[in-house]
């Protein structure tokens, strides 16, 4: 609550500690420019886009993809997983029959890795799996599409993340041999915070 | 120490926190029904139900199991009652080596708790997550479709 009340009141304050956890809310000062929040994008993509992020934003057909170096060529989830509407296997298999609930490193290769939040998709008008820089970023500033969140409220979903060990935690530190999402979770956060400020800039040929 | 009913017996056991539940249930509690085969969840051998849920037991931790109900292949029917799953895996006579079928069996008997009337579609969806070396995956689905029937039938 303290946390939340600092985020919110934070236009005066630069850079706020989190209790529970080794990230800062580092509130970018100076002049910064669109250009400064569309380098940022860049690199906000290079996450979004990567197999640790995309591989669970997938389309309505709610079926999780496996790729990326660690899995080779791209394809569906393997054992025919097929998440169902629910978009956590309620009509089917059970995506937490395999993907337990827990805070501990993911250690073994293969394994089903784990996180802190019961594994699901992301919903479906999250689906980014294969999209370009340009309609990934207006579907992020969309809030039809990002699940109602303004800039603000897309910055409090990573430090909520971040509490609860979930899944773009584990994004950064997958273990068991998968390649991580570049960059680190202070520096997403960093790249958020700096993006949104400027007015969450989208490269050309970005939908309005 | 943690505590947790086993096929409806409470049980306590002292165990080191993130030993896997399928070590706890073989080598500390000497229920061997349940079976290693990968240990990395990809297989299903190992399917328990955990509070009624199907799970691969060689990913829950012991931090996980106080207060937990767990049910594996020997708490699901017996010799004299079987489950319907068990009466329809020996109906059609299932098992080749048999090492997967104690995993299927509990696989079957999670999904048709809930779906009590599946299609072939969601038969394999389900199943296609236990696998079975001996390719006996065709009268996997015949049997899952007979305990289907056993179990829609009054009681």
């Amino acid at each position: 609550m303290i946390r939340t009340a600092a985020i919110v009141l934070g236009l005066a304050i630069t850079t706020c500690a989190l209790a529970d956890s080794t990230l800062q809310v580092n509130r970018p000062s100076g002049e910064l420019s669109t250009e400064d929040g569309l380098i940022a994008w860049q690199r906000i993509f290079a996450v979004l886009s990567h197999p640790r992020c995309s591989n669970c934003h997938t389309d309505e057909h709610n079926i999780p993809m496996w790729s990326g170096p660690s899995y080779g060529r791209t394809r569906p989830h393997g054992m025919n997983i097929h998440a169902g509407p629910s978009r956590m296997g309620v009509e089917t298999l059970m995506c937490s029959t395999c993907h337990i609930t827990s805070r501990t490193p993911n250690t073994l290769p293969h394994a089903a890795p784990h996180a802190g939040h019961p594994w699901m998709l992301a919903p479906a008008a999250f689906a980014w799996h294969g999209k370009d820089s340009a309609s990934v970023c207006t579907q992020l500033r969309d809030p039809q599409r990002n699940g109602g969140r303004d800039g603000q409220a897309l910055v409090e979903h990573i430090i909520h993340d971040a509490e609860a060990h979930a899944f773009i935690t584990w994004g950064f530190a997958p273990g068991g041999g998968r390649e991580p999402a570049p960059g680190s979770m202070q520096a997403h956060l960093d790249d958020m915070l700096l993006w949104t400020s400027v007015g969450m800039p989208c490269p050309e040929g970005a939908q309005p | 120490m943690v505590s947790f009913k086993l096929n409806g017996a409470a049980v306590q056991v002292e165990v080191p926190e993130r030993m896997p539940l399928l070590w706890v249930l073989r080598d500390e509690l000497g229920l061997t029904g349940t079976k290693y085969g990968c240990g990395i969840a990809q297989c299903g051998a190992c399917t328990v139900f955990y509070n009624g849920q199907a799970v691969r037991s060689c990913q829950i931790p012991a931090s996980m199991l106080d207060g937990a109900e767990i049910t594996t292949i020997e708490g699901l029917g017996t010799p004299e009652q079987p489950h319907p799953a068990q009466a329809a895996w020996i109906e059609h006579q299932v098992a080749q080596c048999g090492y997967c079928q104690s995993g299927q069996i509990m696989a079957a008997a999670g999904f048709l708790a809930m779906y009590p009337n599946p299609s072939d579609e969601q038969i394999d969806q389900v199943m296609s997550g236990n696998l079975c070396r001996c390719g006996t995956y065709p009268r996997i689905r015949e049997a899952v479709k007979s305990a289907a029937v056993k179990l829609r039938e009054p009681s």
